[in-house]
């Protein structure tokens, strides 16, 4: 570890990667003590995870924090980079996970739960490492730690279903890794170094263009996770035979640091913009294909895995604009879409669960059996589709904004196709809404609620959703900063390599 | 008395009333009608506040702005006029029903969002409670359920249509003029070139269009009509549907400016001339699909729509006595609609829900209130001289006349007699004729439904016989846009074109009447004779052979028909379908095989390698 | 002399050669292979050849390991430890998705009493 003297004040960034390591691994131990406390340990973690990224924040929005491991410094060491985009994502997955994990102590009753929770921890635990990390290689084995615990949360049930998902995603997941391997290997063999830093800044001096091969490699790689058209088949499929709780985090967290690895890679390592239309077009694309595959599913989960395709293919889109407004509005949309979906997946977890079948038209009358439960899901869905005065709103806002602001006549039709996809979302959004609300029910079914700890989880997801909607700026300073960061490369460069 | 305390009492009370109602239903109702009526008395004290600007919020960096002037104060005191009638008229007729507390809150967050859009200052505010609206509205719509499930999809998504061209539209306007302030937009954007100003006119028509349900955008309107809550049928087309009309005016006299916005285009292609004639369009089809109507509430709602077009020619025209017509009449359809879908809520409290005209007939005596209310209403509709809906359609044809647009006028007038048409076949249908034999017990409406039916019904001769009193107001408003101030007094227009006096009419509608009673007196009594008092080849005809009513208007009927088919629906549909198909076969590209799909990826690569090649990005 | 050239090419290439050959070899497996197992072992055999590929990257040929225990080694001589200790841990990753590879395809034959892929496809569209 490093000394204290660099960032005095806040606590250590590491902390957000080793306090949930270390309990990942401590939990079989803790197993042996009391299998009872075994569930409430995540809460814990990410409760920690949280207060001290939050503590973080105001910090690295002066200045970037760099964790050096081995007590070398960059370009020759492991290091974390904790500048505003690493902590406002380690904020993000903290928050996220603790909420699910509060979910979880009465969604996981059944199976191996002991293992539920190690591998809860290390998904979460691998995401942060990938947001914080500023070493390549790094990055890949945090990722290859994410995919992993992916593939066996998938499969948890162990139901057909989840088995066929799993063995579908562990294979292009396989292939994606191996491509990103690949893209680590070129690019070491090209410039020796490993450090995200020294790299972007050889590439400056070498100009982007000589190193396309090992970036596409990379990008093919690590689009895989992030649900990247065509490289998302397996997203429909993992997302809907998970655990709902599992699919939050998956679609809520997992695949937007896929798309966080995507946009690093792209803006600071390799600031490829002459590439970034083929991006614009890829968003779009993503986002229709997903919204349109969405729009005919009479699965609920399948209809919220394809949504989630469609997400993330305007937060690419968002991005690929790579102006300060688009990106601030593509992180927005992240932010968006992690509460939004976190909590139609938690909502449409119990719903699920009592009504016993993830069919769309299973949900009737749901809006009396669970009001709350079916509340949630109206605001989450509401949220995703655009409505103010909720998060969707704002983040849709800037994007189509700054969209405008391109000025060119391909801009415009992308812009109407943008809204032509959400007009399809809108349409299948408020039609679950009407069946949750408005269809007649079978029998008359009494009340039955989600337990009081599903609905914490749900109501705080729903408070944020709210409150950011109605009051942006909670966020959108975090966000600018964040912004500039990704954009800045020469700055990103300066501030790890003194 | 700030605006910002306006919108927190209206929003906040929607949610207290929302949670009263679980404590009880009855502190609930007196809530909610004490909030609506309190918005009410606290709209009538802004009269006269203008151009007061308050920033009362800033989002993602832009001043929200509240602001007053004679626009948003017509408009939103019929909006919380027409808002409160409606709840009170709700208090009876949503007893007993589910979710009364789900509907109460949408109701008044429908009347609170509404308020919202007519006092921003700016389009973001206005964008954000335009889609609080559509969205409130939308559970609404959907709350009967059934096929109001799919009047309620249908309304929402030609709604968000509506929101996303104006949600481009606005930004457009940010990213050209880095502000939405529409007072600071009027002034920059006089140095817009035309084509621009022609796009946003277009961009914004397409949302104001789909709300006011202007044809061909109409499609949503009668099926939403007809299956929301009649109470909540009030709100919806009085006031929620005009939002469209508070739009053009908005966009085209407040934002773009009358000069400008009057100058678009060229020759028969200019901009308010073709709206205009979409208005007229909007006139013909839609009264003669209404005289079709066999549904009391599809019958009405029909009509809004045709009702709807008068409105949109009088504010296209583009003068002041076309304008003051337009608004005017915005305001005299809101009244006499809510009132005629009133009468039709009491009717079907009464009857248990029924709406189909063919099984109605013969209320006059059991329901006489709602008779004299829906035979002012149909007055009104029709245009009937010393009811409100005679001066506004006076100063529309008049400015037709005055202008020269003869065929605007023709349809204008066939919209009127297609109108008579079916206003007589409304009210006989359900109150002429034989009562049914099963609604021999009905009871008069209860006092909660006839307090704001009465109430309408003195509006419509109020507003018939002193049309002056809002026609000031509207004559303020016109010249806000920089029209010439009409010649406006009490009892109409003085103007030198032709004057419009409703005391010489009201005279002679005075002395007609009293001749035609003495004539009556003097001229021999006729008989009393039963209904059931004939008989056919000596036998006595059976009580229910004599509801003659069915098949009205059988030969215009078979001559219409064929043309009045909602073919711009069924090509909606078909494109729905079309969409809904061509996802289907989008989602096979998820075959299921793995083999496929680490083939995706490979080919991913290769097409990234590839393009990189071809281009040499 | 071509066939000196190809032969000196093929000497300084042999690695990438073979490396690329697997990752080849590999893919076209996983593509056109319909059995689960076979696909596993294409998907390792795509790993292999990543790992020799990585090894390449860093080898020098004749070069001795990176040691600097003995003084009589000189430096240039020495072949790059970095891309060796990546490898191993690729190749621990790898063991662990191969190992999760085939517990599910146990469990996937438990459920399906099959190994074919194309007719494992409950989950699509």
């Amino acid at each position: 570890m490093d000394d204290a003297g660099l960032f005095s004040g806040g606590p250590n960034p590491i902390l957000l990667v080793v306090v949930p390591l270390g309990f990942a691994f401590a939990l079989p131990l803790i197993g042996f003590v009391s299998k009872k406390i075994l569930k409430y340990i995540p809460v814990g973690v990410f409760m920690f995870n949280l207060v001290v990224a939050l503590r973080l924040l105001p910090l690295v929005l002066k200045q970037p924090i760099l964790v050096e491991i081995g007590g070398f410094s960059p370009p020759f060491c492991i290091n974390l980079v904790a500048g505003p985009v690493g902590i406002l994502f380690s904020a993000l997955i903290a928050l996220a996970g603790l909420l699910v994990a509060v979910y979880t102590l009465v969604y996981i009753k059944e199976g191996p739960e002991e293992k539920y929770h190690i591998l809860y921890l290390l998904l979460l635990t691998a995401a942060t490492g990938v947001v914080l990390t500023g070493d390549i290689f790094n990055l890949f084995v945090f990722f290859e730690i994410l995919c992993i615990s992916s593939y066996t949360l998938v499969a948890y049930v162990g139901n057909r279903a989840g088995i066929e998902s799993s063995v579908k995603y562990l294979i292009q997941g396989a292939v994606g890794s191996s491509l990103l391997l690949i893209g680590i290997g070129l690019l070491y063999g090209l410039f020796g170094t490993l450090n995200m830093a020294d790299l972007a800044r050889q590439i400056v001096s070498v100009g982007s263009s000589s190193a396309f091969i090992p970036m596409a490699f990379m990008i093919t790689g690590l689009g895989i996770e992030a649900a990247i058209f065509p490289l998302n088949s397996w997203l429909p499929d993992a997302h809907s035979s998970a655990p709902s709780s599992v699919s939050a985090i998956l679609s809520g967290i997992a695949i937007e640091v896929g798309l966080y690895a995507v946009v690093r890679i792209l803006f600071t390592l390799f600031g490829l913009s002459s590439f970034f239309l083929f991006f614009v077009f890829l968003g779009v694309l993503t986002l229709l294909i997903g919204e349109m595959c969405a729009f005919s599913q009479n699965n609920i989960k399948r209809m919220l895995a394809y949504s989630s395709i469609g997400q993330i293919g305007l937060i690419l889109f968002a991005f690929a604009i790579a102006t300060a407004y688009a990106v601030t509005g593509g992180l927005f949309q992240m932010i968006s879409h992690t509460l939004g979906k976190g909590l139609l997946f938690l909502a449409a977890g119990y719903m699920i669960v009592r009504s016993g079948s993830m069919e769309i038209s299973s949900l009737k009358g749901m809006g009396k059996r669970m009001p709350l439960t079916a509340l949630a899901f109206t605001i989450g869905a509401f949220s995703l589709v655009g409505l103010p005065p909720f998060i969707g709103f704002p983040s849709k806002f800037l994007i189509i904004r700054s969209a405008l602001a391109e000025e060119a006549l391909i801009f415009n039709i992308l812009i109407g196709l943008i809204l032509l996809g959400t007009v399809i979302e809108g349409a299948y959004f408020f039609r679950v809404v009407q069946v949750i609300y408005f269809q007649k029910e079978n029998e008359h079914q009494k009340r039955h609620e989600a337990p009081v700890a599903a609905l914490i989880p749900m109501f705080l997801f729903m408070i944020a959703i709210v409150a950011i909607g109605i009051y942006p700026k909670l966020v959108t300073g975090i966000l600018d900063s964040a912004a500039s960061e990704l954009l800045d490369r020469v700055d990103y460069i300066r501030s790890v390599i003194q | 008395m700030s605006l910002e305390l306006l919108l927190i009492i209206a929003f906040g009370g929607a949610i207290v009333t929302y949670l009263l109602g679980k404590i009880s239903c009855r502190i609930r109702e007196g809530f909610a009608v004490l909030i609506s009526l309190s918005l009410v008395v606290m709209i009538a004290c802004l009269y006269g506040e203008n151009g007061t600007e308050s920033i009362y919020f800033h989002f993602l960096g832009l001043p929200l702005i509240m602001r007053t002037n004679m626009l948003s104060w017509f408009f939103a005191m019929a909006v919380s006029a027409l808002g409160a009638l409606s709840v009170i008229f709700s208090l009876n007729y949503m007893k007993n029903r589910e979710r009364t507390d789900f509907y109460y809150l949408m109701l008044l967050m429908v009347n609170a969002s509404m308020l919202g859009i007519i006092f921003s200052g700016d389009l973001i505010s206005f964008f954000i409670f335009w889609e609080m609206m559509s969205w409130s509205t939308f559970l609404l719509i959907s709350y009967n359920r059934g096929p109001a499930v799919a009047a309620g999809l249908k309304y929402i998504i030609m709604s968000i249509i509506g929101s996303m061209a104006m949600l481009v539209g606005v930004l457009s306007l940010y990213a050209t003029y880095e502000t939405l302030n529409m007072a600071t937009l009027a002034e920059l954007i006089g140095s817009a070139s035309s084509g621009y100003l022609l796009f946003l006119l277009i961009i914004f028509s397409i949302a104001f269009a789909i709300k006011n349900a202007l044809m061909p955008l109409h499609t949503w309107l009668p099926a939403a009509y007809a299956e929301a809550p009649t109470p909540f049928n009030g709100v919806l087309s009085g006031m929620l549907t005009r939002m469209g009309m508070y739009g053009f005016l908005l966009i085209m006299y407040v934002i773009v400016g009358a000069t400008r916005a009057l100058n678009l285009g060229s020759g028969l292609f200019k901009f308010h001339y073709i709206l205009a004639w979409l208005g007229a369009i909007t006139i013909v089809i839609p009264t003669f699909i209404a005289i079709l109507q066999d549904d009391a509430k599809k019958l009405l709602a029909w009509s809004a729509v045709g009702q709807g077009g008068y409105m949109i020619v009088g504010i296209a025209v583009g003068t002041n006595l076309g304008l003051s017509g337009g608004i005017f009449h915005t305001l005299n359809h809101a009244i006499y609609i809510v009132l005629l879908f009133m009468c039709v809520g009491a009717i079907q409290y009464r009857t248990g829900g029924e709406r189909d005209l063919n099984s109605l007939g013969g209320f006059i005596k059991k329901m006489p209130f709602t008779f004299i209310g829906t035979l002012l209403g149909i007055s009104g509709l029709v245009g009937i001289p010393l009811t409100n809906g005679f001066v506004s359609k006076w100063l529309i044809y008049k400015t037709l006349i005055l202008e020269g647009y003869p065929f605007l006028a023709f349809a204008a007038l066939i919209g009127t007699w297609g109108c008579i048409l079916y206003c007589y076949k409304f009210i006989h249908h359900i109150f002429l004729g034989q009562l049914p034999g099963k609604y021999q017990n009905v009871q008069k409406a209860p006092f909660s439904m006839l307090l704001p039916m009465i109430i309408l019904s003195f509006a419509i001769l109020f507003f018939g016989i002193l049309p002056g009193i809002p026609l000031k107001i509207i004559d303020t408003i016109g010249t806000s846009f920089g029209f010439k101030s009409m010649n406006v007094t009490i009892w109409g227009i003085a103007s030198e074109t032709g004057t419009l006096n409703t005391i010489n009419i009201f005279a002679a509608v005075l002395i007609v009447s009293i001749i035609a009673w003495l004539m009556l007196k003097i001229g021999p009594k006729a008989v009393s004779v039963a209904q059931e008092d004939t008989y056919a080849a000596g036998a006595a005809i059976p009580k229910d052979k004599y509801h003659y009513t069915v098949d009205f208007y059988n030969p215009l009927y078979r001559m219409i028909t064929p043309y009045l088919k909602d073919f711009i629906d069924a090509f909606y549909m078909k494109f729905a379908h079309w969409i809904q198909s061509l996802c289907n076969g989008t989602r096979r590209v998820y075959t299921g095989y793995v083999g496929n799909y680490v083939m995706y990826i490979v080919l991913f690569l290769a097409l990234l390698i590839f393009i990189r090649l071809k281009w040499s990005l | 002399m071509v066939f000196s050239q190809v032969i000196h090419f093929l000497q300084n290439h042999i690695y990438y050669i073979g490396a690329f050959g697997l990752i080849f070899i590999g893919l076209l497996i996983i593509l056109v292979k319909h059995n689960l197992i076979k696909v596993i072992i294409g998907l390792s055999i795509l790993e292999t050849g990543v790992n020799l590929f990585l090894i390449a990257v860093g080898y020098i040929s004749n070069g001795t390991a990176p040691i600097f225990s003995n003084p009589s080694v000189e430096t240039q001589r020495m072949v790059d430890p970095v891309p060796q200790a990546l490898v191993l841990t690729a190749i621990v990753i790898g063991v662990a998705v191969l190992a999760l590879a085939l517990s599910l395809a146990i469990r996937l034959y438990q459920h399906y009493g099959i190994l074919d892929l194309r007719q494992i496809r409950e989950q699509k569209w």
